[in-house]
C-alpha cells in the first residue's frame, strides 16, 4: 500500500485533526481579544464545519477490506459507523455545556475532534495494537473533556473517569497482549486462524474475558459502572453527550468485532438448560446484572443526568442481551439500538442542560411547567424519554423489539427455551423503566412550575435547538421507517463479517 | 370508505389538532367531533357493505415495512373486528360530545383523546402481530397524560398505577409473541402465519398463560383488576368512556383473536383456571360494587363484573360462547361509555359530588329528569333486561357455558341478582332518593345541553337496536368467527 492509498482512506480523520489544529490557532489568536461568547461561538462553528467536512470526506473514502495484515480497514461495518459517529459527534458539538461555560472553548473543541479523530480510527481496525491505541486516543481525549468545566463535580468526575478508564485499559491492554502470546498474530482474523475450531486454550479464555471486561468498562455494563453517574452528572453537557452516544456505539462495533471475527468459536451458549462457558454466557450474565442494577437504581434518582447514566447502564444490558444471543440478525438489531438509543440520551440531555441553564440544577422539578414554559421542548423530551421507555411508534421501541426478537429466534432451536429467560427479564426491566422516565414527564407536563418560580418561557441558541430537533425528528422517522436504517447494518455486517 | 378510513381519521385529526394556533384552540372540539364521526361512519359503511356482501372476501391491505423481521404492514377486517369498529366509532362519537366544555388545554385533550381512538382502530385491524402490539402500545401514554392531567380523585396515583399495570401487562404479550415468532421459525409476524404453527405442547403450556394473561389484564381480569376502577374514577369523563368502553375491549379481543389461536393447547389446558378466575370477577365485582359509595366506583367495579362475563364467554370456547363474549363487549363498550358519561359530565359538573349520600340533597329526579331518565335506562341495559343489548350477550354467554361448565352457570345467575341489587341501589341513592317533606328545597340545576342528550340518545338507542334486532351483529360476528384462526378452538370437543 502506497502513502496516497493511505491518505484517501484516512481522509475524514486527516480533515478532523486539520480542523482541530486550526482550531487551537484561532484560539490563541481571538480569546485575548474578543468576549467569551463570541469565542465560544466561534469555536463552535469551526468545530462543527469540521465535522461536516469529515463527513464528506467520508463519502469518497474507498473500500478497503481486511487483507488479514492491514492496520486499517474499511470494510461496509467501518464506513457506516464512521458515518454514525460523525453524526452523533456533531450533534454534542452543537450541545452547549449545561451550567459553566467553557473557558477556553478552542482548546475544548479541539479536543472534541481528537476524540471523535480516535472514535473513528476504532471503528476501523481488526488489528489489536492498533485498536488499542486508537481507543486510548480517544479515551484520553474524554478523560480531559469530562473535566474542563474546573467545578469541583466535574474535577470528580473526571478523576474518577481517568482512573476506572486506567484500570480499564490495563485489562485490555494485558488482555491483547495475553491473545497476542498464544495466537502469535496481532489481527483478529490470525486469532481466529490460531483458535481453530477446537475448545479454546485457558491463555486464550483468559486474554478473552481481560478485554471483555475492558469493553464492557466503556460500555458502563455493571458492575463495571461506577464512573458513570458522576460522570453523567458532574461533566459538562457537551462531553457527556459524546461519551453516552458516540463512544458507546464504537464501543459496541469493536464488541462485534472481537467476538465475531477472533472469537466466534468460543461463544459458548446462554440457552436455558443448555449453558456452556463462553463469552455468550459472560455477556447474558453482566445483561441481566445489568438490567438488574440500572433499572432499579434509576428509581431513586433525584437528578435527571444520574437517571440517564443509570438508564445507559440498564440500556447496555439490552444491547448485552442482542450480543449474547450470538447471531448477525440480533448484532445487527444491537447495533441499530445503540444509534437509536445514542439519539434518545443525547437530545434528553439536551433538554436537561436547557432546563439547567435555566434554573440552576437538573432535578426532575425544575422540569414542572416544561410544556408551558418551552412547549417543542416538552415534547421533544416526551419523544426522547418514550424511546428509551420503549413506547411506539418511536425508534426505541422497534429497537427493542427487534432485539428480543432476534435474540429469541437466533437463540431457540426447535422449541427450547433458549434466551427466553434473559429475554423476558429484559421485558420486565424495561417496563419497569417506564415508571422514572414517566416521573420526569409527569413534572413536565402534568405539573406547574413550583411558587417563586418564574413560569417564563426560555429560548435556545440556534445549534442548541438544533441538538434538541434533530434527535427528535430521527427518532420518529426511525420509528416509522426502521427499515431505512436496520436493512443497511444488517448488510453491512453480512459483508463485513 | 374503506374501513382504513377510521384509523387515519383519528391520527391526522390528531395531527390536526396538534397543530392548530392557539388562538384557534376551541376549534380543536369540531376537529375530533369530524374525524370521530368519520370513523365512525367509515365503520357503519364497512359494516353495512359486509352485511350485504359476507361471502365476499374480506377488506385487506398488505405493505412491506420490515423485511428483515417479516413484518409487514397487513390490515384486514372480517365481520367481528367490523362491529367492534364500530363499537369505538360509536363511544368516540359520544366521548368528543361529552368533553365538550373542556376548556384546559383543549388541543392537547384532544390529540390524545383521538390517538387513543387511533391506537384502538389499529389493533382492531391489524393482522400483523408487530403492528397489533405497536397499536396496542400507543395507547398507554396518552391514557396516562389524559388521566394525570385532567382528571380527578387522586389523578396521579390512579393514572400511574394504570400505566404501570398496562406496560407490565404488554411485557407480558412482549414475551408471547417474540417466543411464539421464535418457535413457529422467526420468520414472519403475520398472525394467520403464527397461528398456523405448529408450537411444541409443553411450550403452549408455559407460553400461553404468558400471553394470555397480558392481554386479560387490560380486560380486568380477577385478581389483576384493581388498576381498573382507581384508574376509571380518577379519569376525566371522556377518558373513563374510552377506557371502560373500548380500551378494555383491546385485551379481550387480544385474548380471544391472537392468544387463543396461537396457542390452542395451552388454552385447552388452562381453560378450567380462567373460567374459575372470570367467575369469580362476575361476583367480586359485582358484591364489591354493592359497597360502594362513589357513583362512579360503583360503575367502575361492575365493569369488572361485565367484563368477568366477557373472559367466560372466551373461556367457554363454543361458538355461543365466543359470540357472546364479542356481544358483550360491544354492549358492555356501550352502556359502560353512557353510565360514565351520565355520572361523570352529566351529574358531577353540575353537581360538583359522586357521593351517593350526599347526591341526594339533589333529588335529581325532580332537578334533572332527563339525565334520570337517562340513567334508569342505563342502568336497566347494564341489569340485562330484555330488549337492551345486555341481555343478549349475557344469555348467549351462558348458553355457551352450559355447554361446557354447566355447573358455573349458578354462579353467574348470582352475579346477574347482585348486578341488579347494585344497580338498583345506585339508581334509587342517587336519582330517586326518598326526601322528607321538612327538607330543604334543592338548588335548581342546569338544564342538560345539546351535545349531551345527543351523546345520551346516540347511545340508547344503539344498546336498544342490538338488544331488539340482534341479528345483524350475530351475523357479522359469525363471519369472524369463521376465520381459520377458531378452526382449532371451536372444533374441540
Amino acid at each position: 500500500m502506497n502513502y496516497s492509498e493511505l491518505f484517501k482512506q484516512l481522509l475524514p480523520e486527516a480533515v478532523l485533526v486539520v480542523t482541530a489544529l486550526a482550531l487551537l490557532g484561532v484560539a490563541v489568536a481571538t480569546e485575548a481579544k474578543r468576549g467569551q461568547p463570541m469565542a465560544n461561538r466561534l469555536a463552535v462553528a469551526i468545530a462543527a464545519l469540521g465535522v461536516v467536512l469529515a463527513a464528506l470526506a467520508l463519502c469518497y473514502v474507498p473500500v478497503a477490506a481486511d487483507s488479514g495484515k492491514s492496520l486499517i480497514v474499511i470494510d461496509p461495518l467501518a464506513r457506516m459507523f464512521k458515518g454514525v459517529v460523525l453524526a452523533l459527534g456533531l450533534l454534542a458539538v452543537l450541545l452547549p455545556p449545561a451550567r459553566r461555560e467553557i473557558q477556553h472553548p478552542g482548546e475544548f473543541y479541539a479536543l472534541m475532534l481528537f476524540a471523535l479523530t480516535g472514535l473513528l480510527l476504532t471503528t476501523g481496525t481488526n488489528h489489536l495494537l492498533f485498536l488499542f491505541v486508537a481507543l486510548e486516543l480517544a479515551s484520553l481525549s474524554l478523560y480531559l473533556l469530562a473535566g474542563f468545566s474546573r467545578g469541583a463535580r466535574a474535577a470528580e468526575a473526571s478523576l474518577k473517569y481517568f482512573l476506572f478508564g486506567g484500570v480499564s485499559a490495563a485489562f485490555l491492554l494485558f488482555g491483547l497482549s495475553l491473545i497476542y502470546g498464544f495466537s502469535h498474530s496481532a489481527t483478529l482474523s490470525g486469532v481466529a486462524a490460531a483458535l481453530g475450531a477446537g475448545p479454546p486454550p485457558p491463555l486464550a479464555v483468559t486474554g478473552l474475558v481481560m478485554v471483555v471486561v475492558g469493553i464492557c468498562f466503556k460500555l458502563a455494563a455493571a458492575p463495571f459502572h461506577y464512573w458513570a453517574p458522576d460522570v453523567y452528572q458532574g461533566a459538562p453537557a457537551t462531553s457527556v453527550a459524546l461519551v453516552a452516544a458516540a463512544s458507546k456505539a464504537v464501543g459496541m462495533v469493536v464488541l462485534v468485532r472481537f467476538l465475531w471475527i477472533g472469537f466466534h468459536s468460543a461463544a459458548g451458549s446462554a440457552a436455558w438448560g443448555g449453558m456452556v462457558a463462553g463469552w455468550s454466557l459472560w455477556l447474558a450474565i453482566l445483561s441481566a446484572v445489568s438490567m438488574i442494577l440500572g433499572n432499579v437504581l434509576a428509581l431513586a434518582q433525584t437528578s435527571v443526568r444520574r437517571l440517564l447514566a443509570y438508564s445507559a447502564v440498564a440500556n447496555t444490558g439490552y444491547l448485552l442481551v442482542a450480543m449474547s444471543a450470538n447471531g448477525k440478525l440480533a448484532a445487527g438489531a444491537a447495533l441499530f439500538y445503540v444509534i437509536v438509543y445514542g439519539l434518545a440520551t443525547l437530545g434528553a440531555l439536551a433538554v436537561s442542560a436547557a432546563v439547567e441553564r435555566d434554573r440552576g440544577n437538573d432535578s426532575p422539578a425544575a422540569f414542572a411547567g416544561l410544556v408551558h414554559r418551552s412547549p417543542w421542548q416538552a415534547v421533544a423530551l416526551l419523544v426522547f424519554l418514550t424511546s428509551l421507555a420503549g413506547i411506539p411508534p418511536l425508534a426505541g421501541f422497534v429497537g427493542k423489539f427487534a432485539l428480543f426478537s432476534a435474540a429469541m429466534a437466533e437463540s431457540t432451536r426447535g422449541g427450547a427455551p433458549g434466551l427466553t429467560w434473559l429475554v423476558g427479564l429484559a421485558a420486565i426491566m424495561s417496563a419497569i423503566s417506564l415508571y422514572y422516565y414517566l416521573s420526569v414527564l409527569k413534572q413536565a407536563f402534568v405539573r406547574d412550575a413550583a411558587d417563586g418560580e418564574s413560569a417564563a418561557g426560555f429560548a435556545l441558541s440556534p445549534a442548541h435547538a438544533l441538538a434538541v430537533g434533530l434527535p427528535a425528528v430521527a427518532l420518529v422517522v426511525l420509528g416509522l421507517f426502521p427499515a431505512i436504517l436496520l436493512e443497511p447494518i444488517a448488510r453491512a455486517l453480512v459483508g463485513s463479517l | 370508505m374503506t374501513p382504513a378510513w377510521t384509523l387515519s381519521s383519528a391520527f391526522l385529526g390528531a395531527l390536526l389538532v396538534l397543530l392548530l394556533p392557539v388562538r384557534m384552540a376551541a376549534a380543536s372540539r369540531f376537529i375530533a367531533l369530524a374525524a370521530s364521526l368519520v370513523g365512525a361512519v367509515a365503520a357503519a359503511a364497512a359494516c353495512l357493505a359486509r352485511l350485504n356482501n359476507p361471502a365476499g372476501p374480506a377488506w385487506s391491505f398488505t405493505r412491506p415495512w420490515l423485511p428483515t423481521f417479516g413484518i409487514n404492514f397487513h390490515l384486514a377486517a372480517d365481520g367481528l373486528a367490523l362491529t367492534l369498529l364500530l363499537l369505538t366509532g360509536i363511544v368516540a362519537v359520544a366521548g368528543v360530545l361529552f368533553s365538550w366544555n373542556v376548556e384546559r388545554r383543549p388541543r392537547a385533550f384532544f390529540a390524545f383523546f383521538l390517538t387513543i381512538i387511533g391506537g384502538v382502530y389499529g389493533v382492531f385491524l391489524s393482522r400483523d402481530a408487530f403492528l397489533l402490539f405497536v397499536c396496542y402500545e400507543i395507547v398507554i401514554l396518552p391514557k396516562y397524560m389524559l388521566i394525570a392531567i385532567w382528571g380527578s380523585t387522586n389523578k396521579e396515583y390512579g393514572a400511574m398505577k394504570l400505566t404501570m399495570y398496562s406496560i407490565g401487562s404488554s411485557a407480558l404479550i412482549l414475551i408471547g409473541l417474540v417466543v411464539a415468532y421464535a418457535a413457529a421459525g422467526g420468520t414472519s409476524f403475520d398472525i394467520n402465519y403464527l397461528a398456523s404453527a405448529h408450537y411444541a405442547p409443553s411450550l403452549q403450556l408455559w407460553a400461553f398463560p404468558i400471553l394470555f394473561l397480558g392481554f386479560a389484564v387490560l380486560a380486568g381480569i380477577w385478581p389483576f383488576h384493581t388498576w381498573a376502577p382507581t384508574g376509571h374514577v380518577a379519569a376525566p369523563t371522556a377518558a373513563s368512556m374510552l377506557l371502560a368502553g373500548v380500551v378494555m375491549k383491546l385485551g379481550a379481543y387480544g385474548a380471544l383473536c391472537v392468544a387463543l389461536p396461537l396457542f390452542p393447547l395451552g388454552f385447552a389446558a388452562w381453560q378450567p383456571v380462567i373460567a374459575g378466575l372470570a367467575v369469580i370477577g362476575v361476583v367480586y365485582g359485582a358484591l364489591t360494587a354493592l359497597a360502594q359509595k362513589d357513583l362512579k366506583f360503583v360503575i367502575g367495579y361492575s365493569s369488572v363484573s361485565h367484563m368477568g362475563f366477557v373472559l367466560l364467554g372466551i373461556a367457554a370456547a363454543t361458538h355461543w360462547g365466543l359470540r357472546g363474549a364479542v356481544l358483550q363487549m360491544i354492549s358492555h363498550g356501550i352502556i359502560a361509555g353512557l353510565l360514565f358519561g351520565i355520572a361523570g359530565r352529566v351529574v358531577y359538573e353540575r353537581t360538583h359530588t359522586r357521593d351517593l349520600n350526599a347526591l341526594q340533597a339533589f333529588d335529581l329526579w325532580r332537578t334533572l329528569p332527563g339525565a334520570a331518565v337517562a340513567f334508569t335506562l342505563a342502568t336497566a341495559a347494564s341489569m340485562g333486561l330484555p330488549g337492551f343489548s345486555g341481555f343478549v350477550a349475557e344469555i348467549s354467554v351462558a348458553i355457551g357455558l352450559w355447554q361446557k361448565f354447566p355447573w358455573l352457570v349458578p354462579a353467574i345467575a348470582a352475579g346477574i341478582v347482585i348486578t341488579g341489587a347494585f344497580s338498583l341501589r345506585a339508581l334509587h341513592k342517587a336519582f330517586f332518593p326518598v326526601r322528607s317533606a321538612s327538607a330543604a328545597a334543592p338548588p335548581p340545576l342546569a338544564p342538560l345541553t345539546w351535545p349531551e342528550i345527543s351523546a345520551i340518545s346516540l347511545l340508547i338507542a344503539v344498546s336498544l337496536a342490538l338488544g331488539i334486532y340482534p341479528k345483524p351483529w350475530v351475523v357479522l360476528i359469525d363471519d369472524g368467527l369463521r376465520s381459520p384462526l377458531f378452526h382449532t378452538i371451536l372444533s374441540q370437543p
